[in-house]
């Protein structure tokens, strides 16, 4: 009370002096509401069935112009990636105009054409705009479907494929959808490496030949045009297109879950798990209650006022977003989703969460205040839209293609006004489940698993069952690395000694030369390396007979060339190399500070891990004894750069077992060494290192 | 860095081939006007810089304010503040309840978001017109009285943290920008990022907060740009009665931080354990937004990577086939720009050999003059560009702050075209020799593999 007397008072001080009194203290009263005005697009169809829709605006000098073929789901099974490969072969050109050409002329006019598998995309300044719809034409109905650029684009696709395998929200859309529809219903299946290495050139065509055709085709005008001349352009341009149907196909009736469970998919390289409770909705614009549903929605969380963002970011601070989603669909059952990407910690607790506000929506009306709002937000955003006239246009498709009643639109707002609360929980209770929802978690199983396990929901214990990253059922991931009773660091290091040829046998080595030869992008590389049991090292990498690089230390002083530029080494580099230098570090590591870590995959073997130091840890198999990989770290130029080297192919020389096979992986670099020679205690004069 | 971000993924999309789009649409934004955009600037004895653009023709208004601050600003210990900030200012006013602001918007029909850049931080609100008064009460009372409490910067610092794992630590190629900007710029605020440090956020009182709100939310520092379905009348006497009553704040010193010029490659290698192909960014730091060299740059940019018959498009990815993506940035900013070539191979081509072709690219543009065809294309582009960009209100709000603010020159919404037209091949070839040389960039070889470094 006494904060607003002191508020009132200083806006009135200011009233007075300067500014018109206004009470800051409530938000504004809006004005009266504007009016709105819905046009409706300018039409005709032509005999092969393209139903055409013009919409003119002449505020700027631009038009845009779309072309959509409204074709029931496409099944691609084996094939799957066909469509995709179909999207990225059309507008390449046509019959006519080479591909160059082609690019050449639109990117000339600053103007853009694309195409997916059953559509196509362009816009350009109003000048330009009927050689650009010549050419679109021209390369939607003539295309030039070649075998190069086939082969490209799938070389392509299957890169792209490569890029998203460690994509964590990728990885949880696929397995969303693909669970929730199963994988033989065109919403469940998916592209994968071999389904797009089994698509040929001639599927290609074909599906453009099936697809591709006017039966369900609409095209949209919208912009800088009149109506007389584009109806000629088109009709110009669109005649041309060969009436037909495409083949139509029925499909397996998807289901909900049994009873509501945990799906859940192990990505090791995930630092937040992606949560999403799913579950199919027979929903269709058409339907009576499709506006009640969207409040439904909108109210558990459609924004940032809904309440899974309210409770899952505002409250709990557990992401930086939480949403609920539902679409529509005349072929099948759409889907709805709740969804968050949280860390770790809490993944558990977000899953209850969510479920609890599903629970409670289905159960409990919602507050006057809530419908209000979320009545307020559609009709806010019907208005808003009118600034764009492609609204207009879509608006025009959705009563054609999802059946609308005539004044759908135009009753709209209307409608949503008359929507009760009883009209919202009816559609809750028809829409949400959380008596078979899937909940499926995509994240780091090693630190998420454990509590996942623990959740009850309304008394009842979740069931979990786990997938892998393309929804294919799988045994509950083994994170148990516990070390072997009696396993211990000298254990390991012994065993490994003992297996290379005994303490003693070692001992007795002073000095090791090897000679290995290796590739790096079609160069050969010579390595010649040399130590002895004085601290004396010698390492020399030569490219087509030329030393690349070279380090020598003796004692203890030492030097590096590259490129021909030599440079003295520091006490750090002295000490770094004098390590390397050691013929058999295991010797003395035995006893030391060196730990035993874990047992971890190295190549799908199973390996003790031995910590060295911060930089550098070894790996030795479990089965064998050998030593299979060092991994170290080097800081360079503020960045840390990990250098993996592997260790194969062990051969004996003079009693003891040596590595054949050497590689190195730094970076994108990967260097294969096959070791040509090796000596023991001969081969080596003090000279070497010098 | 936005305050709200929607992605709701549909289900039943199958799995497209869209590879580092985000990337791509990320940046590169903001080019040039379109016809005539009318409007009209003055200032309030606070110093608060005020924009009006009237158009009738939708009953829609948006109401933005654009402050002067931005990463930029912040102390090298104190990162992450102006974005911090960002979402610290819709946690409620003194006459905003915490939880209210986003009620009030939607309960209204409208729809409202704000993000931060280096150089700035923006809000807007978008209603239907009868509700102007609403978006200037909002704005004002941002900037008059906002409530910066503990709950607020407790429940705000854990989302930016979770912002900062979706964006940067789960999201593959996340961490290009801010591997570039760390070895881009030794000294200048631009080598870290506008999410900053978790740590310094984390680290930071109460008292940092409130300093930061004192120093940069004044309306010195800030414009406030009404544009649509208004009266000019009307509406000058709703912002005085709104935001005249704001007090004036004290003047903002700045510093003014210079690079030493870069005079050898800078090769830095980065591992981003959510990808599997990896790739290679080649980054340049060149001039300011304002310098003219920075819009020669842009049509560089444009030459090289912009459409399917781009030099390095057509190149790498239709004739040799060495590359699965080829794109470039100009990032321009208030001190310095940067601009980022970027390739991602196909199958077993090597980074470095991606980085000699696009090499051999760039020398031909410093050697020889581009074609009168090309020259062309590219003066095509931005003309379709510049009539593209005035498609809405909101985004012509956003350009009249952006050119005020940033540029210092309101009138760019409708003459920046007028710049590019003006650029000529001599320049192009000049420009390229100036400040595209390989002792002079970043090479960023961006891996797979486990994380490497902060």
């Amino acid at each position: 009370m006494k904060k607003h007397i002191a508020l009132s008072l200083t806006i009135l001080f200011f009233g007075l002096s300067l500014h018109a009194q206004i009470d800051r203290s409530h938000a504004p009263k809006p004005g009266p509401a504007p009016e709105i005005n819905l046009k409706d697009p300018q039409r005709f169809e032509m005999k092969n069935g393209l139903k055409v829709m013009v919409v003119e605006d002449h505020k700027l000098p631009k038009v845009s112009v779309q072309l959509l073929i409204d074709n029931p789901p496409i099944l691609e099974g084996q094939k799957a990636g066909v469509s995709s490969l179909t999207a990225s072969l059309l507008g390449k050109g046509s019959t006519s105009i080479s591909m160059d050409d082609f690019n050449e002329e639109v990117d000339y006019l600053g103007a853009s054409i694309n195409f997916g598998s059953q559509s196509a995309f362009a816009n350009s300044l109003s000048k330009y705009f009927p050689r650009i719809f010549e050419l679109m034409a021209d390369a939607a109905l003539n295309p030039n479907f070649t075998q190069v650029e086939f082969d490209k684009e799938k070389a392509k696709l299957l890169t792209n494929l490569k890029s998203q395998e460690k994509d964590v929200s990728a990885i949880s859309n696929r397995v969303q959808s693909s669970l929730a529809y199963g994988k033989d219903h065109p919403y469940g299946e998916f592209v994968t490496e071999q389904s797009v290495i089994n698509v040929t050139l001639e599927d290609v065509k074909q599906f453009y030949t099936d697809y591709f055709v006017p039966a369900n085709a609409y095209l949209v005008i919208i912009g800088d045009v009149n109506f007389k001349d584009t109806k000629e352009l088109v009709e110009t341009h669109f005649t041309p297109w060969t009436k037909a149907v495409p083949p139509s196909f029925q499909f397996s009736r998807p289901s909900n879950a049994l009873y509501t469970q945990i799906n859940f998919v192990d990505v090791p390289n995930a630092v937040q798990s992606e949560v999403a409770v799913e579950n199919l909705v027979n929903l269709k614009m058409a339907d009576d209650d499709y506006l009640s549903a969207l409040m439904a929605n909108r109210i558990l969380g459609g924004g940032a006022q809904g309440r899974l963002f309210q409770n899952l970011r505002e409250d709990k601070a557990y992401t930086y977003g939480a949403y609920s989603g539902m679409g529509n669909d005349k072929y099948a059952p759409a889907s709805f989703s709740a969804s968050a990407s949280v860390r770790n910690a809490v993944t558990d607790s977000t899953i209850v969460e969510i479920l609890g506000e599903i629970d409670k929506i289905i159960k409990e009306p919602v507050s006057e205040e809530e419908l209000k709002n979320a009545k307020a937000t559609y009709i806010g955003n019907f208005v808003l839209a009118l600034e764009r006239p492609e609204t207009m246009a879509r608006y025009a498709i959705n009563m054609e293609t999802e059946n609308l009643p005539k004044d759908f639109y135009k009753t709209y707002l209307e409608r949503i006004n008359a929507i009760t609360i009883e009209d919202v929980q009816r559609a809750a209770e028809k829409y949400f489940t959380v008596a078979n929802a899937r909940v499926v978690v995509t994240g780091k199983g090693s630190d998420v698993l454990e509590n996942l396990e623990n959740i009850t929901f309304n008394d009842k214990p979740l069931q979990v069952k786990y997938f892998d990253k393309f929804a294919n059922p799988v045994a509950k991931p083994n994170y148990e690395t516990a070390l072997p009773e009696g396993v211990n660091v000298n254990t390991v290091l012994n065993k490994y000694i003992e297996t290379i040829g005994g303490k003693e046998k070692l001992e007795s080595v002073a000095s090791l030369a090897m000679m290995a030869e290796g590739e790096m992008q079609g160069m050969k590389l010579n390595l010649e390396l040399k130590k002895t049991s004085k601290d004396q090292f010698m390492q020399d990498i030569k490219v087509m007979g030329n030393s690349m690089t070279k380090q020598v230390l003796n004692g203890n002083q030492g030097y590096i060339i590259m490129q021909g530029q030599r440079k003295e080494m520091s006490d750090e580099e002295i000490k770094k190399v004098k390590d390397e230098s050691m013929l058999f570090p295991e010797l003395r590591y035995l006893d030391s500070d060196v730990s035993l870590e874990s047992i971890e995959d190295i190549d799908g073997k199973k390996a003790y891990k031995i910590k060295v130091s911060e930089e550098k840890y070894m790996f030795y198999e479990v089965e064998t004894g050998l030593l299979a990989q060092v991994v170290t770290s080097t800081e360079m130029g503020g960045q840390t750069m990990t250098s993996t080297i592997s260790y194969s192919d062990y051969q004996e020389i003079s009693g003891i077992q040596f590595p054949f096979t050497i590689s190195q992986t730094m970076g994108p670099q990967k260097l294969d060494f096959a070791v040509k020679e090796m000596k023991v205690n001969k081969g080596i004069s003090d000279t070497d290192f010098e | 860095m936005d305050y709200l971000h929607y992605t709701r993924t549909k289900h039943y999309i199958k799995m497209k081939a869209n590879l580092l789009l985000t990337i791509c649409l990320m940046l590169l934004a903001t080019i040039s006007k379109a016809q005539e955009v009318a409007y009209q600037e003055y200032n309030l004895d606070n110093g608060l810089h005020v924009i009006l653009h009237q158009d009738n023709a939708a009953p829609v208004v948006t109401t933005s304010v654009m402050y002067h601050v931005g990463a930029k600003d912040e102390n090298e210990n104190k990162t992450g503040f102006a974005h911090f900030f960002e979402h610290l200012l819709f946690e409620g006013t003194a006459n905003i309840e915490r939880g209210e602001w986003f009620k009030i918007v939607s309960s209204n029909g409208g729809q409202n978001n704000a993000n931060t850049t280096q150089d700035r931080t923006y809000y807007y609100e978008v209603f239907t017109s009868n509700n102007l008064e609403l978006g200037l009460w909002l704005e004002s009372e941002r900037l008059m009285h906002p409530v910066i409490n503990q709950i607020g910067v407790d429940t705000q610092k854990e989302v930016v943290q979770e912002e900062r794992r979706m964006r940067y630590d789960n999201s593959p190629y996340g961490r290009w920008q801010e591997q570039m900007g760390i070895n881009l710029y030794k000294k200048h605020p631009y080598r870290w990022q506008t999410i900053g440090s978790l740590e310094h956020l984390a680290s930071a009182s109460l008292e940092d907060f409130k300093n930061f709100n004192k120093t940069y939310y004044v309306p010195n520092n800030a414009v406030l740009v009404v544009a649509g379905d208004i009266d000019i009348a009307t509406t000058k006497k709703m912002i005085n009665d709104y935001f005249g009553p704001i007090p004036r704040g004290e003047k903002i010193q700045r510093k003014t931080i210079t690079e030493d010029p870069i005079a050898q490659t800078i090769k830095a290698s980065y591992k981003d354990p959510n990808i599997q192909i990896p790739a290679i960014f080649a980054g340049y730091r060149t001039p300011k937004n304002t310098d003219r060299e920075a819009y020669v740059l842009d049509m560089i940019s444009t030459y090289l990577s912009s459409g399917k018959s781009s030099k390095l498009y057509k190149k790498l990815v239709d004739e040799e086939k060495k590359a699965v993506q080829v794109f470039a940035f100009n990032i321009s900013q208030e001190d310095y720009g940067s601009y980022v070539i970027g390739a991602l191979p196909l199958g077993e081509n090597s980074l470095q050999d991606l980085l000699n072709e696009i090499d051999e690219e760039i020398v031909k543009l410093q050697t020889d003059l581009i074609s009168e065809k090309d020259y062309q294309k590219i003066q095509n582009k931005f003309e379709n560009q510049f009539v593209n960009s005035n498609s809405s209100i909101a985004g012509i709000a956003n350009s009249l702050a952006r050119y005020y603010l940033l540029y210092d020159n309101t009138d760019l919404i409708n003459s920046e075209i007028e710049i590019y037209r003006s650029v000529t091949r001599e320049e192009i070839k000049n420009v390229a020799n100036k400040y595209l040389n390989p002792n002079q960039r970043v090479e960023l070889q961006y891996l797979p593999g486990e994380s490497t470094g902060k």
